[in-house]
């Protein structure tokens, strides 16, 4: 076996460290550049062993299993199932155009900013690939850092601002899934996330470990009351931290819900599941009608994030296969166009060195290619048939309809609006009296790298979805055949009496929150 | 159903005349648009394959008694899989020849119109981007290719009305008919959902076949006016029938192609496609009859008032669109079909006459095109004469035949009204295809000296080249063949339509006459007003300002949505929810925070390190404290 033979994983998330770790030898700029996108393209070969992915398989494959902290029963054990690998693939396919589009973007600091593309892009394939909790927090909090930097040293003018608004925002939610993390260790006696998807959980577990996880994630995603962040993060960051922030970051908190909260607390989830819809269906329609009162494209393209979210969150709420292969398309989807889309904004940024719409009129007629590529992507982000957020959406559509019709019609308005507030945009951008634009070149070789490979994957899912179908369909399965199991009708166990005096404290905590 | 076998010559030839346009848009696009020529050839030779495959199509399987189906799959959804490829039968093999007859014909036509325009390779690709999706949109095997060709036509339209960069009102124009065409599209997408997992299959076929057997009747009803929004949208039925004429703002030959003879079509289109799941639902037919009614009546009012002469033909086309729907409503699957393939011809006539005219004038309102003298422009004016001939139903062209069938169907209903309202529309048609005719032919003040108008100029001329005024009259002459011709061809469509076997359709000589009749009042009207020798050429509408300024502003159905979006959607809605974001959510986080700092900054009185600070507290604790125990 391929995975036998060669830790793919392992060489993901530790390959760029060592690139990290090179970039200190370089003084040049250029150099580092130039290393940066080496590294970044033998990290792409690096992942192409994934594509010996076995298909219909629902088990995690290429697993990595090594004793860490043998006493607390920790253990380095990575490994992906149809879920994760998409993830892995996406996060590993978004650095080198984080690194080409901030060539000329980035001036100061060259060196640090790609040692921070680097590292993030480390933690987060480890966020993906972890199966152990410990492992996966450790990776959660590590990718928060060189996030943090991006915004706070490369950003805009109110970075510091954003910057901690994003880290302590994040940080809240992660401590609540740090109480969780440990109480699940206490209930379930062990660290290692496939086994505790087995285990059965009293219902009072469930409700307190899901609500915990549930708020962490929601904050990721981000979910309606808690997105205030994004918005400021987005327009602050420079381009590489928005597009690895939509591409990335926010999946990360979709892929909790489908890898933690449903599998591991069924009844939890289940007793939620009419509250979350709510709360997704309020994303869609709120972030779509803010996005259609914003002046500034990248607030626009944040809240519309908002949106998109929301139906991945609906998809995976709704219970059903639809749903969650909807949502993994749109995790998908999301990644690729909103990804696009800020690279476009950061393009555009480059000639008019402003945001606002009202600087960037009438780009149509001198720059066609670029109005040509902002036009797929437009109509990709707001579900175009064709592209890849029709399949995704439609998917998603289909697990609203199957779970109850209202929840389907309630997200229609969401759809219209992204129309509307995208076509709003487009048109000005397309069709505006121009201000300045008559010196500005059309897209350079630099630019068409970057955007398309991204252009490609719109229409290639949007036209052939079938390859995806395949490979997150059993484990897709698997999982929804995880949330039928019964609830446990007697209390968590008591703690093993191996574990430290730590654990024993925050594990009496947690059973008092279990109450 | 026959599936033809793939490699049989159909499927190549088939596939070929789908995907070559397509091809066309491609390579034009992104490689030869530089250079004009090339992309000319390009476009032409695809449009004309296309052409020569739909024609050759049609009379090679003029006898077929089966549909003819090819598929293969594409993606699964629900219980069933979703396959892409086509589907031909009578209705579809007509459709074709139709929208492969005008393209090819509009595309020599734009050789004159666009002649020296800067962006014509581009025009070109996106007449081709539009001819594919309205090919893969007619032969679309199930409901969700269909659904996608329909979107994609969405998008071509919205190119083309936006095409000239420096006309932002174009643009403005485009984006709300991509808007309102969307909104009745979602209620079309959720039809498809709900068809989809109650039925489990979306085949066109499988859809007329098993829906009224499968489905219960409330969910078919329910369905059938889901998918039935869509159409409302594409073919500007009421409510939202204010797009087109705003559509009106792109080059002429596009509201030929798109917004007249095929793509607004398609909306009637899809109903005949899924008549058999229309027609066992009886509800669906009497709401498809209303909004047919309503809107054919609504959009001949507004017609009697314009003065802008591709306004006129816009209105005329919603309400001929309303007229199709109401003989689709009133059971006749042939009657709306037939006018749908005689108004196809008409129509493209009438607007492709227009723009030789505009072209030549640079003025869209017609009083002034005959104050210039248009009426020494020979073949255009013959031929908008024959065209609005058609259209107001004289005898022996092609509109008089369908609008008869569509009669006849209406005669067939229970209640009398709908045929009086139909009666009533074809008087109103009579009368202002008649007044513009009238006015053209009679100008009031013949000017001598041409002046220019540039304020309505659709864009740089080249010159008037004889070149163009010939490819533009080769079109014309085309279609007003068509239009004398394809009235006589009734018979042999209702029995190609209906399998060779053709339905008994009841002839009423009393209608027949009325129907003449009704015309003829109307055309009397308006020479009266208009054509008789000293007619002050003002409608009796002028006697009613209030009614004229109803239908002038459109039945305020536009300032209404303007309003709406305006003031609910943006001023409300988005407004409300922007300051809810800044101030509510966020203002709460950042208050938390706020007062996380402040409730630090209160503690650190505690830790100042002065001992008197320190010794108060501890006293004030164990004061607190004893208090407690000393009480409770």
């Amino acid at each position: 076996m391929l995975s036998a033979q060669l830790p793919v994983l392992s060489l993901l998330i530790f390959f760029p460290l060592a690139g990290c770790v090179a970039l200190f030898w370089l003084g040049d700029e250029k150099k580092v550049r130039v290393f940066t996108l080496a590294v970044s393209l033998v990290e792409l070969a690096l992942a192409l062993p994934l594509l010996g992915f076995r298909l219909g398989e629902a088990g995690f494959q290429f697993v990595e299993h090594a004793p860490w902290v043998a006493s607390w029963g920790l253990a380095y054990y990575l490994g992906v199932d149809g879920i994760s690998v998409l993830m892995v693939a996406l996060t590993v396919a978004i650095l080198p155009l984080c690194v080409l589009c901030s060539w000329s973007y980035i001036a100061s600091r060259v060196r640090e900013f790609h040692f921070c593309l680097l590292f993030m892009t480390s933690a987060c394939v480890g966020v993906f690939a972890a199966l152990d909790l410990v492992l996966f927090y450790v990776f959660w909090e590590a990718m928060l850092i060189p996030m943090y930097l991006l915004i706070a040293v490369w950003g805009g003018p109110e970075r510091r601002y954003a910057s901690i608004k994003f880290f302590l925002y994040t940080l809240a939610g992660s401590t609540l899934l740090l109480v969780a993390v440990v109480a699940l260790r206490i209930a379930g006696g062990t660290f290692a996330i496939p086994e505790l998807m087995q285990k059965g959980y009293s219902f009072d577990f469930q409700y307190w470990v899901f609500l915990a996880m549930a708020i962490a994630f929601a904050i990721k995603v981000p979910m309606f009351p808690f997105h205030t962040w994004l918005p400021a993060a987005h327009v602050q960051a420079p381009t590489a931290g928005s597009v690895l922030l939509a591409s990335v970051l926010l999946k990360m908190g979709t892929y909790g819900f489908l890898r933690f909260c449903l599998p591991i607390t069924p009844a939890g989830a289940e007793h939620f599941a009419g509250l979350m819809i709510i709360i997704s269906l309020a994303s869609i329609i709120y972030g779509g009608a803010v996005a259609l009162g914003q002046s500034d494209i990248k607030k626009i393209i944040a809240y519309s994030s908002v949106g998109h979210m929301g139906f991945v969150t609906l998809g995976i709420f709704v219970f059903n296969l639809r749903g969650a292969e909807g949502a993994l398309f749109q995790m998908l989807n999301h990644g690729i166009t909103t990804g696009a889309l800020f690279m476009m904004v950061g393009a555009a940024y480059e000639r008019s060195h402003s945001r606002e719409i009202s600087d960037n009129l009438g780009l149509g007629k001198y720059l066609p290619a670029f109005m040509g590529l902002w036009g797929l992507f437009a109509f990709s982000s707001f579900g175009f048939p064709g592209t890849n957020s029709f399949v995704g959406e439609f998917l998603v559509f289909l697990g609203a309809f199957q779970r109850q019709a209202w929840v389907g019609f309630a997200a229609v308005p969401g759809a219209l609006l992204a129309a509307a507030y995208m076509l709003r945009l487009t048109q000005r951008m397309a069709w505006g009296e121009p201000s300045s634009v008559s010196g500005w070149p059309d897209l350079n070789f630099r630019e068409w790298a970057y955007l398309l490979p991204a252009a490609f994957f719109v229409l290639y899912i949007g036209l052939m979805p079938g390859v995806f179908y395949k490979v997150m369909d059993a484990s897709l399965q698997n999982m929804l055949s995880l949330m039928q199991r019964p609830v446990a009708h007697y209390d968590a166990p008591p703690a093993p009496q191996k574990s430290g005096g730590l654990l024993q404290a925050a594990g009496l905590a947690g059973r008092e929150g279990g109450r | 159903m026959t599936a033809v076998a793939p490699g049989s010559t159909i499927v190549w030839l088939t596939l070929a005349a789908m995907g070559l346009p397509f091809a066309a848009f491609l390579a034009i696009f992104f490689v030869t648009r530089p250079r004009l020529l090339p992309s000319l050839v390009i476009s032409l030779a695809c449009s004309a394959f296309s052409l020569a495959v739909a024609w050759w199509l049609l009379i090679h399987l003029r006898g077929i008694d089966a549909p003819l189906m090819f598929q293969a799959l594409w993606m699964h959804g629900g219980q069933a899989s979703i396959g892409f490829g086509f589907l031909l039968d009578p209705l579809s093999l007509v459709m074709l020849a139709i929208v492969t007859s005008i393209s090819f014909l509009v595309q020599v036509y734009s050789l004159g119109y666009m002649a020296g325009d800067p962006g014509m390779a581009k025009y070109y690709s996106f007449l081709s981007l539009f001819a594919w999706s309205m090919i893969g949109l007619v032969v679309a095997s199930n409901l969700m290719q269909l659904y996608i060709f329909w979107e994609l036509v969405g998008l071509s339209s919205y190119l083309l009305i936006g095409f000239w960069h420096q006309k932002f009102s174009a643009s403005q124009a485009g984006k709300k008919a991509f808007v309102m065409t969307r909104l009745g599209d979602l209620g079309f997408f959720l039809g498809i959902i709900v068809l989809l997992l109650n039925l489990g299959d979306l085949s066109i076929l499988g859809l007329n076949s098993q829906a009224a057997a499968k489905l219960s009747p409330a969910l078919l009803t329910a369905s059938a006016v889901l998918v039935f929004c869509g159409v409302v949208g594409k073919s500007a039925q009421f409510p939202l029938l204010t797009w087109l004429p705003d559509a009106m703002e792109g080059p002429t030959p596009v509201s030929a192609l798109l917004h007249s003879a095929t793509m607004v079509a398609a909306g009637v289109y899809l109903v005949s496609r899924l008549y058999p799941m229309y027609a066992a639902s009886a509800d669906a037919l009497a709401i498809m009859l209303a909004i047919g009614t309503v809107t054919m009546l609504l959009a001949s009012t507004m017609a009697m008032v314009a003065r802008d002469i591709k306004q006129v033909w816009a209105y005329s086309t919603v309400s001929q669109l309303g007229f199709m729907l109401m003989g689709l409503g009133a059971g006749s699957y042939f009657a709306g079909v037939f006018h749908l393939t005689t108004h196809a011809a008409f129509k493209a006539l009438l607007f492709l006459c227009s723009g030789v005219f505009i072209h030549h004038f640079g003025t869209n309102d017609f009083f002034d095109m005959s104050r210039q003298g248009a009426r020494h422009l020979r073949i255009p004016m013959v031929c908008i004469t024959i065209a609005g001939a058609a259209l107001a139903g004289v005898f022996p062209l092609a509109g008089f035949f369908s609008k008869e069938a569509v009669m006849g169907s209406l005669a067939e209903l229970d209640q009398g009204i709908w045929l009086w309202a139909g009666l009533l529309g074809a008087l109103l048609t009579a009368y202002y295809t008649f007044r513009l005719l009238f006015v053209m032919w009679r100008p009031l003040q013949p000017l001598q000296d041409k002046q220019s108008n540039p304020g309505h100029d659709d864009h740089q001329h080249s010159g008037h080249s004889s070149f163009g005024y010939g490819v533009m009259s080769a079109a014309l002459i085309v279609l007003a063949g068509f239009t004398i011709a394809l009235g006589f061809l009734g018979d042999k469509l209702i029995a190609f339509l209906h399998w060779q076997r053709p339905p008994q359709i009841p002839h009423h000589t009393w209608l027949l006459v009325t129907a003449i009749l009704v015309v003829l009042v109307g055309i009397a009207l308006a020479w009266w007003e208009f054509g008789r020798r000293g007619a002050a050429q003002e409608g009796f509408l002028r006697r009613f300002p209030a009614l004229e300024t109803l239908f002038a502003r459109r039945w305020y159905l536009d300032d209404l949505y303007r309003r709406l979006t305006d003031y609910v959607v943006y001023g409300v809605f988005s407004r409300l929810c922007t300051l809810n974001d800044r101030r509510v959510v966020d203002g709460a986080i950042d208050g938390v925070c706020r007062g996380t700092v402040g409730a630090g900054w209160l503690l650190s009185f505690l830790q100042s390190g002065l001992l008197q600070y320190n010794l108060f507290a501890m006293v004030l604790v164990i004061a607190l404290v004893g208090i407690y125990f000393l009480l409770l």
